[in-house]
């Protein structure tokens, strides 16, 4: 038996309580029948009369500056035509109105409308808009009060297309990225950087976009401001890079294609990167047209891809200086060994030709890498075997992203046993571990690693992190310490040696300069483009890419680099010579080729 | 634990109505964000009813007098939490109202509001007192006003203020002499005057300001108050359409998904959606203080009153707010505005009140 206690005065309060919410309620219901019913006439007014609508600032992007602060990627002011849709009374009439006075399609202003966000979103009929476009609007300006024309910054490189893929380019946002995370809080429209250091740093160089609330009457003109959020200009990056000597990277391939990139040993500072064929970035940076892009997307000679980091090569010779490091360090061989080359070697039941057919007889390993015998690491290969081999190319950065700070990176293949059994199922065989000791073969590297293989040489056996910006917005980026791979100085001192005789007389003599002291090796890699030779059989597809990987002055290095000509035969006859140009704009010393142009110049006026 | 019976008991009136107006919140909140950049904050909200409903159901499992058996425990770490939040929590747009639990950001003010009920049915239900003087609830009140003090220095009037009506009215039911009740009105009157000179921050008073004369500052403090009544205004009698308001969908109504989604519904709604949510509000609160007269203590019929007045100070607040009747003030609207905190302590506010109904016979 439960008992109940006395409710009676709790419940008598309540029954007061209630009737005030009634009472609350009701009052505000009249309130709302004053507002709405009453005086709705007088509000609908002001709701179409004291519109205010918001203009987004758009924050400029970020410049990039080369490292001694000379613009690299800029802004310049332009005009957009704008349509908003919100202000027109006959959206037919002023879309018909609009295009005949910009000389547009009505489909292409029509399909820019459909694809707004919102009936009340203004949109963007024209980009970059000349200024006679401009003045023929302003002219009609009493029958188009729906249209606007905003000064927005636009995407400037005044180097037009030296080092476009570096610096990389701008467009609009995709459909796909807006839904991404990366691209999260952006609208349709919005440009973004889409490859290169503009896709790398894009949120740092975008900055905060501001807006202006403006009131703006029925007829869409604007009759005041309410409130204004300024833009936040992104930071502007200080890159490694030099421009002048980008200028001289372009100038020394005179037009052939490949690429080339150089940095400075004990930081990885990338001074210069160059892939050719480039295209323009200022074609994007309104939206790229179609059939722009479609050609530049399936053209065979692939401007689009960055070389230096995307290219995939085998190293050829210039894979000798990680067999003699491998060799050294491992004590398969001293600097004392020595094989001899009778211009081949039989092994495996195949015969392995060396590049001198008559033979280099009895060389050492300092000979052997200023005459790239083929023997002698063919010797050493076998006696290595190709896990040291392996482990030495992969210590030493080759056949993995070198981090630099671009995006899509590749890495290359440094081939090993568990690899084949892995990905084809078939056992490794001793041949290949011969193909494998003098760069051929499955290996396959990126132009940068090779810079950055010639960088470790020069600054006494470190790995650096390749990178292209200083500082973000006057903050310098931290240097991430190289990794030492704890060289032997023996092993230095042969590297330094063999490579210093590859330009003194060796395979790469055609990079000598009067006057500085180089280091350098020479390859070539086999291309079998059998593909493309068949599509063009007039394509010199079937020669071999010329390398050339070099760093100077030799005892006191302050530039590493690597340069790749496609089709351009041997390292030494191709890329040596480029590699001379480079390194003579560098340290100022009159080239044999830069002599004789002075000379014209001298002569012509 | 639960016995089954108790279920037959359950208010569907109660449920469904609280369902209708969380479906008509996410309705709102999908024609509000569709032109901003959280087009998809409808659907958070729609997840947010899910976990709701949820939290109101296992609150049902509890009986409601074990729960007010540990209201003081329940006090204790209000007060730790917010003072731990007071001076760790992180600051966002230059408030401390957050707590980092797994993960989310929540916000414990809004809870604390239950707690306070929990805490004010535990002082006054277990009173044996026919009628009380001011001496009698100078303790819970000051208890009730460490509470506030804490979530005002965060600061959130909005949610401070709540406090005020749910201790008042409960004292008033649990028999406050009418003397004492007119004496209260004016200690208000001196506290809100020495509070304007020392406690309020000048963004705050400059609110106050402005809601005197709008005019004073159109494209400031004003702006909210102003664009509001005209949005409610232009609504007319139909309203404009769903989706269809120009004030709410160019996007200068401030925190349309949030306290101001009322203004949102009576511009594309008109009158006559107005008048079926608040309707619909009516029946909520009614429902509520019912459960406080048919409860079979005086502890729940305290509990249910003191979350039906919360409630009842918030729903009016903040319509009374959109209508430009008094300061703008950060209050959501339970149940239809955007926010996670928010809307599952109104869930399990709800739960409270089921909880207290279907337990009216048992034993």
């Amino acid at each position: 038996m439960r008992i109940y206690e006395d409710l009676r005065i709790v419940q008598g309060r309540l029954s007061i309580l209630q009737s005030m919410v009634v009472g609350l309620l009701a009052l505000l219901l009249i309130h709302f029948w004053n507002l709405q019913v009453v005086r709705g006439r007088y509000f609908r007014a002001q709701a179409e009369n004291n519109r205010t609508r918001a203009v987004s600032l758009a924050a400029p992007r970020g410049a990039l500056l080369d490292r001694k602060g000379l613009v690299l990627v800029e802004n310049r002011p332009s005009f957009n035509v704008v349509l908003t849709p919100e202000h027109s009374e006959d959206l037919d009439a002023a879309v018909v109105r609009l295009s005949h006075a910009l000389g547009l399609g009505e489909a292409v202003v029509r399909e820019r409308l459909a694809r707004r966000p919102s009936q009340f979103h203004p949109v963007v009929v024209k980009t970059d808009a000349s200024l006679e476009d401009v003045a023929a609007l302003e002219a009609r300006r009493m029958e188009l009060p729906e249209v606007s024309v905003d000064v927005v910054p636009l995407r400037a490189y005044p180097l037009a297309s030296a080092a476009a893929h570096a610096l990389g380019r701008v467009g609009e946002i995709t459909e796909r990225q807006i839904e991404t995370r990366e691209f999260e809080g952006l609208e349709a429209g919005a440009l973004v950087g889409q490859a290169g250091l503009e896709s790398q740093y894009n949120r740092s160089l975008m900055g905060r976009d501001g807006y202006r609330r403006v009131v703006v009457n029925s007829r869409g003109v604007e009759v005041g401001e309410a409130e204004r959020q300024p833009p936040v200009d992104g930071p502007s990056l200080t890159l490694t890079l030099d421009s002048s000597l980008q200028a001289a990277v372009e100038q020394a391939f005179a037009g052939r294609a490949g690429s080339a990139v150089a940095l400075e040993p004990e930081t990885g500072e990338i001074l210069a990167m160059t892939s050719i064929p480039a295209y323009d970035p200022n074609r994007f940076t309104t939206g790229v047209d179609a059939a722009l892009w479609g050609r530049l997307s399936t053209d065979p000679e692939t401007p689009l891809m960055n070389r230096v980091i995307q290219g995939q090569y085998a190293p050829g010779s210039v894979f000798k200086i990680v067999m003699a490091t491998a060799g050294l360090q491992e004590g398969v061989i001293t600097p004392s060994t020595t094989f001899y080359c009778p211009g081949h070697l039989s092994v495996y039941n195949t015969i392995f030709r060396c590049n001198r057919p008559g033979g280099h007889g009895l060389v050492s390993v300092e000979q052997a890498l200023a005459q790239s015998c083929n023997v002698f690491f063919y010797n050493l290969g076998i006696r290595l075997e190709i896990a040291r081999i392996a482990s030495w190319a992969k210590k030493m950065g080759l056949g993995a992203p070198t981090g630099v700070d671009l995006p899509h990176e590749l890495g290359g293949l440094i081939p090993s046993p568990e690899w084949k059994m892995r990905t084809q199922r078939v056992q490794w065989y001793g041949g290949e571990t011969v193909s494998v000791a003098i760069g051929q073969g499955q290996v396959s590297v990126t132009p940068l690693q090779l810079a950055r293989l010639a960088a470790i040489v020069a600054n006494g056996g470190r790995l650096v992190r390749p990178h292209l910006v200083r500082s973000v917005g006057g903050v310098p980026i931290p240097i991430e310490p190289p990794v030492d791979l704890g060289l032997k100085p023996e092993t230095l001192a042969v590297l330094r040696a063999g490579m210093r005789a590859v330009v003194d007389g060796g395979t790469g003599w055609r990079a000598h300069l009067d006057g500085l002291s180089i280091g350098g090796k020479t390859g070539s890699a086999q291309v079998v483009g059998k593909a493309r030779l068949e599509k063009n059989p007039t394509l010199t597809a079937i020669v071999p890419h010329g390398w050339f990987v070099a760093f100077a002055p030799a005892d006191a290095p302050r530039i590493a680099l690597a340069v790749m000509v496609e089709h351009g035969g041997s390292g030494g006859e191709a890329a040596a010579p480029v590699a001379r140009e480079i390194l003579a704009h560098y340290f100022g010393l009159a080239s044999p080729r830069a002599a004789t142009t002075a000379v014209v110049a001298e002569v012509a006026p | 634990m639960i016995d089954r019976r108790l279920f037959f008991n359950l208010d569907w009136v109660l449920v469904a109505t609280t369902l209708i107006l969380a479906g008509i919140g996410v309705a709102m909140i999908l024609s509000a964000s569709q032109t901003g950049r959280s087009a998809d904050l409808y659907l958070k909200q729609l997840y947010l009813v899910g976990l709701g409903v949820v939290a109101m159901l296992t609150c049902l499992l509890f009986d409601y007098r074990r729960l007010v058996d540990r209201a003081f425990l329940f006090y204790l770490i209000a007060v730790v939490v917010l003072v731990y939040v007071l001076f760790f929590g992180p600051r966002i747009a230059g408030t401390r109202r957050w707590l980092g639990l797994f993960g989310v950001q929540i916000q414990p003010s809004e809870f604390v509001k239950l707690v306070a009920a929990l805490f004010v049915a535990k002082v006054f239900g277990d009173s044996r007192q026919e009628s009380l003087g001011l001496r009698d609830i100078a303790g819970p009140g000051m208890a009730v006003g460490l509470l506030a003090l804490l979530i005002a220095a965060a600061p959130d009037l909005g949610t401070a203020f709540c406090l005020i009506p749910l201790f008042l009215s409960v004292a008033f039911l649990a028999g406050l002499r009418m003397k004492a009740v007119g004496s209260l009105a004016l200690v208000l009157v001196v506290v809100g005057g020495v509070g304007w000179q020392y406690a309020l921050k000048d963004y705050q008073k400059s609110r106050i300001y402005t809601f005197l004369d709008p005019s004073l500052d159109p494209k400031g403090a004003g702006y909210q108050k102003i664009q509001s009544q005209i949005a409610v205004g232009s609504g007319g009698l139909l309203g404009k359409g769903y989706k269809q308001g120009s004030q709410a969908q160019l996007g200068y109504l401030p925190a349309r998904q949030t306290d101001f989604i009322f203004s949102v519904l009576a511009e594309e709604t008109g009158f006559l959606g107005v008048s079926v949510v608040l309707g619909l509000y009516l029946l909520l609160l009614w429902r509520m203080l019912d459960t406080a007269q048919l409860a079979r203590d005086r502890v729940g019929a305290c509990l249910a009153a003191a979350i039906a007045a919360t409630f009842a100070f918030q729903v009016v607040y903040n319509v009374a707010m959109v209508a430009g009747l008094v300061p703008v003030k950060g209050l959501p609207l339970p149940l239809l505005s955007y926010g996670r905190s928010s809307l599952l302590s109104s869930f399990l506010a709800v739960g409270l009140i089921l909880n207290v109904r279907m337990r009216r016979f048992a034993n």
